[in-house]
């Protein structure tokens, strides 16, 4: 077996399939070094929902017998990833995150992993995450079949929801990348949490045939990794026309940064109250340092406000009648009762009574929202705002209260922007921008739909001017 | 409004150096049995319907979500 050094486990794509691709390792071993590690690391921070070992290697020792005849199917072929466990893999555990779902098991693979495997992507486990990715409103972190996701910075704060094994086994280099879903936070809040990168795509680029499905009018399925880099690598094999999701938007992506604008012709709308008395305190130093970096690339930053809209309520509402109608039987049964969360078990509920009038104002606000940010994005290109107000949550901490409130009078900001671009199905890109208290802290930066590219450029510049996607969490 | 690198530090720092110091939010008590916590959940999505008829929505607004014959 080839010797793997530490610096392997947080390679990024690029020098993994340089590594693979002129031998020097062997997809076999990279595949068990990354299996075991995953085995033997993941259950430390609750991560880890299901090895897959076995099938990891016997793709690995085919990839090696492709790669040794010449036959290259591009930068992903022979590295390993993890998906969460709401991505079908044809004939293991698919639970969920659930108790009540513990035994499922799919006959088929999700979309995203037959793109993934067909271009050589090695699958070596899935990821632990919020159960049924807590649409219902959960109150604690230890809504979750495998227990709370506990962060790799350190395991008394949680590693963000619902995708939290996606984001923590990236973040202790268990995993090159993963895949999460979105419906209203859960790629952007533990993705800023761990202090990892990722990418939430438009709504309808990425299939999600074979995905959990929570809100069909909001779900994204969507890559944590290093570097803005990779996300643009997973995202080209992942996206595309999928005639078997009725939400697939049709349109394919290219990892191009070549041919992106030049940052100096790019408008970058932000609130300076979101890097300052709406941040947390012990972040707004990287904050600010963050934004004089995003400066720096050339960009022009340009104060903006949020179009003013009741973006959290309109988010519940669609929310909690499309996740009632998808599961009315597992409530109606009781099995509902199975769950670990109380605040989940009574919000899935009471779901059920939520009027048919406020499902069908809250999708025509939405319609309302979409042109509104049509005129926004007249004027800027991109906005930019904290990934989330301030470091990762201590594990006992109340999930259904806010943080710290804002000094009486500070200016809304972009407070919303979570609601607001899940509804207007905008991408995002989570860039690792710093620390507080020895904690990660994170950008996002909000686009227009399908401009991924765009926010790809910019993440990869500022990538390239600070080091913090190359902070390792301590003892990693 | 385009920014220079000053009005950037004068926009973000100046403000946070002269915040009020933030005080803990005291949470609301949790549910003490599953009645209690069901009506906290009604009562949210009452909440969701009531923001949403605050909201003015022209008669010819159609919904967001799309139907394709």
């Amino acid at each position: 077996m080839a010797a793997i050094g530490a610096e392997v486990f947080f390679a990024t794509i690029p020098e993994l399939n340089a590594r693979l691709t002129s031998k020097e390792i062997p997809a076999e071993d990279l595949a068990r070094a990354f299996a075991n590690r995953l085995e033997q690391l993941g259950p430390r921070f609750n991560c880890l929902a299901l090895p897959l070992p076995q099938q990891a290697i016997r793709r690995a020792k085919d990839v090696d017998k492709e790669i040794k005849r010449g036959r290259l199917r591009g930068p992903l072929q022979g590295i390993p990833y993890g998906v969460k466990d709401l991505i079908s893999y044809a004939g293991q555990p698919t639970t969920w995150g659930a108790k009540p779902y513990a035994g499922q098991v799919f006959d088929y693979s999700a979309t995203v992993i037959e793109k993934l495997d067909a271009v050589g992507a090695v699958l070596t486990g899935k990821l632990a995450m919020v159960e049924l990715a807590g649409g219902g409103g959960y109150r604690f972190a230890s809504a979750s079949l495998t227990g709370p996701g506990l962060n790799p910075w350190d395991r008394t704060r949680w590693s963000g929801g619902s995708s939290s094994g996606s984001a923590a086994a990236v973040a202790a280099g268990l995993v090159p990348f993963s895949l999460g879903s979105e419906t209203s936070g859960s790629i952007v809040t533990p993705a800023s949490y761990c202090g990892v990168t990722a990418l939430r795509p438009t709504y309808g680029l990425v299939s999600r045939r074979g995905a959990m499905a929570l809100s069909w009018t909001l779900d994204k399925l969507g890559p944590f990794a290093h570097t803005a880099e990779d996300c643009g690598l997973v995202l080209q094999v992942i996206a595309g026309k999928d005639g078997k999701d009725p939400g697939s938007a049709g349109k394919s992506f290219y990892y191009t940064p070549q041919y992106a604008r030049p940052l100096k012709e790019l408008k970058v709308g932000f609130a300076p109250v979101d890097f300052a008395d709406r941040a947390e305190a012990p972040a707004r130093a990287a904050f600010a340092a963050a934004l004089g970096v995003l400066k720096d690339t050339g960009v022009q930053l340009v104060e903006t406000k949020l179009p003013p809209f009741p973006y959290g309520p309109v988010l519940s509402a669609i929310l909690a009648a499309e996740q009632a109608s998808i599961f009315e039987q597992f409530i109606t049964s009781g099995k509902v009762d199975e769950l670990a969360d109380q605040g989940q078990i009574a919000g899935l509920k009471a779901s059920l009574e939520l009027p048919a009038k406020d499902y069908l104002k809250a999708q025509r606000v939405r319609r309302l929202i979409q042109d509104a940010f049509s005129r926004l994005f007249a004027e800027v290109d991109v906005l930019v705002a904290p990934g989330r107000s301030g470091a990762a949550t201590k594990l006992d901490q109340r999930l259904d209260v806010g943080g710290p409130p804002a000094p009486a009078g500070a200016a809304p900001g972009f407070q919303g922007i979570i609601p607001a671009g899940n509804l207007a199905g905008l991408p995002a890109l989570v860039l690792p921008c710093g620390f507080a208290e020895n904690l990660p802290v994170a950008l996002q930066i909000v686009g227009v739909p399908f401009a991924e590219n765009t926010l790809l450029a910019i993440g990869r510049e500022f990538q390239a001017r600070t080091d913090w996607h190359k902070r390792r969490p301590p003892g990693m | 409004m385009k920014l220079t690198r000053r009005k950037l530090a004068t926009a973000v720092l100046i403000p946070a150096a002269t915040a009020l110091a933030q005080t803990a939010q005291t949470p609301p008590a949790l549910p003490r049995n599953p009645d209690e916590e069901m009506k906290a959940a009604r009562d949210r999505v009452k909440a969701m319907g009531d923001a949403l008829a605050q909201q003015a929505v022209p008669m010819a607004t159609e919904p967001a979500f799309q139907f394709k014959a």
